[in-house]
């Protein structure tokens, strides 16, 4: 792959990355600098992805999972609070009754376990397809789907806390 | 009417990774159950809040920036590393020299070495002040 298309590639996926960085870690200032962490890895060595095990986003999204779970255990961070996800308020174009929608959602997202906030940013969020998203947590195939869906149905009822 | 709910396999329908005629005992359990149809449309519309969600506030062209910002420095990393390996090359070559040269006395010899190695030594503790001062500057990001 040539680094000029890796690099546009990572750019898009960033967001992505930012957020699944985000629900491990609690902190969205601490999630950007993993994830640059993880981009100025791949960059420093390109060659280390390998096009033919697969797609690019499943290998990244591992990597910064990785990276994430790396730094949690050097510095023992605080446990994910609804504060600490990222205050990204709507411009002044959006309504009020958005905010409320967008902030119920983060909060109730920070409120489930880091593995089910995990799967639903991988999938609902990214887009992943099942096989990637086994990839990126080293799960079995099969169990993406049940894990997944029990993920979402404990969001379900978690957010009508919220709302 | 449905007895048995068909539970996960809704994700999966949802997201498009069941087989046949997994889709197809769904649809089926679907017409006839309206707590699956309903959880579907609620799962559906979930999904769909979260797909919109501003969970990161940082835009495409920004991780385009992040990224020049780390070619820069792996650029310069690359290059400061060149010219040290350069200096270490050409200082070992001069010592070299130096030292078969049999036109100067060994108290000549002695000056120069002292003068060059005395400068190199002084040039590698102020380079190793500065990066030290660089890493744990709490301000050097600030602009005066």
């Amino acid at each position: 792959m040539k680094t000029q298309d890796m690099r546009e590639q990572l750019a898009q996926m960033g967001n992505g990355a930012h957020a699944l960085a985000t629900q491990i870690l609690g902190n969205s200032e601490e999630a950007a600098d993993a994830v640059q962490e993880a981009i100025a890895k791949v960059l420093g060595r390109p060659g280390s992805y390998d096009p033919k095990k697969g797609s690019l986003a499943p290998w990244f999204m591992r990597l910064v999972r990785n990276h994430c779970i790396d730094l949690l255990r050097r510095r023992r961070a605080e446990p994910l609070e609804a504060d600490a996800l990222p205050a990204t308020g709507p411009g002044p174009e959006a309504s009020a009754e958005a905010a409320q929608r967008d902030e119920a959602i983060r909060s109730a997202l920070a409120a489930l376990s880091p593995d089910r906030r995990e799967i639903i940013v991988l999938r609902d969020y990214m887009d992943l397809s099942y096989a990637e998203i086994a990839s990126v947590l080293d799960l079995a195939p099969g169990t993406v789907m049940s894990r997944l869906h029990r993920a979402r149905m404990d969001l379900k009822e978690t957010l009508t806390r919220y709302e | 009417m449905a007895t048995e709910h068909v539970g996960e396999l809704l994700s999966g329908y949802l997201d498009g990774e069941l087989t046949q005629q997994q889709r197809q005992r769904v649809t089926l359990h679907c017409s006839g159950c309206e707590q699956c149809r309903d959880d579907l449309a609620e799962l559906r519309a979930l999904r769909e809040r979260i797909s919109g969600a501003p969970l990161s506030e940082l835009g495409e062209d920004q991780w385009r920036e992040n990224m020049n910002d780390t070619t820069v420095q792996l650029s310069r990393g690359i290059g400061w590393l060149l010219f040290i390996a350069g200096l270490l090359v050409a200082g070992f070559y001069a010592l070299y020299h130096l030292m078969i040269d049999s036109s100067m006395s060994f108290i000549e010899k002695f000056i120069i070495f002292g003068v060059y190695g005395g400068l190199a030594v002084l040039l590698f503790s102020v380079l190793r002040q500065r990066l030290i001062e660089r890493k744990t500057d709490k301000y050097k990001d600030v602009e005066i």
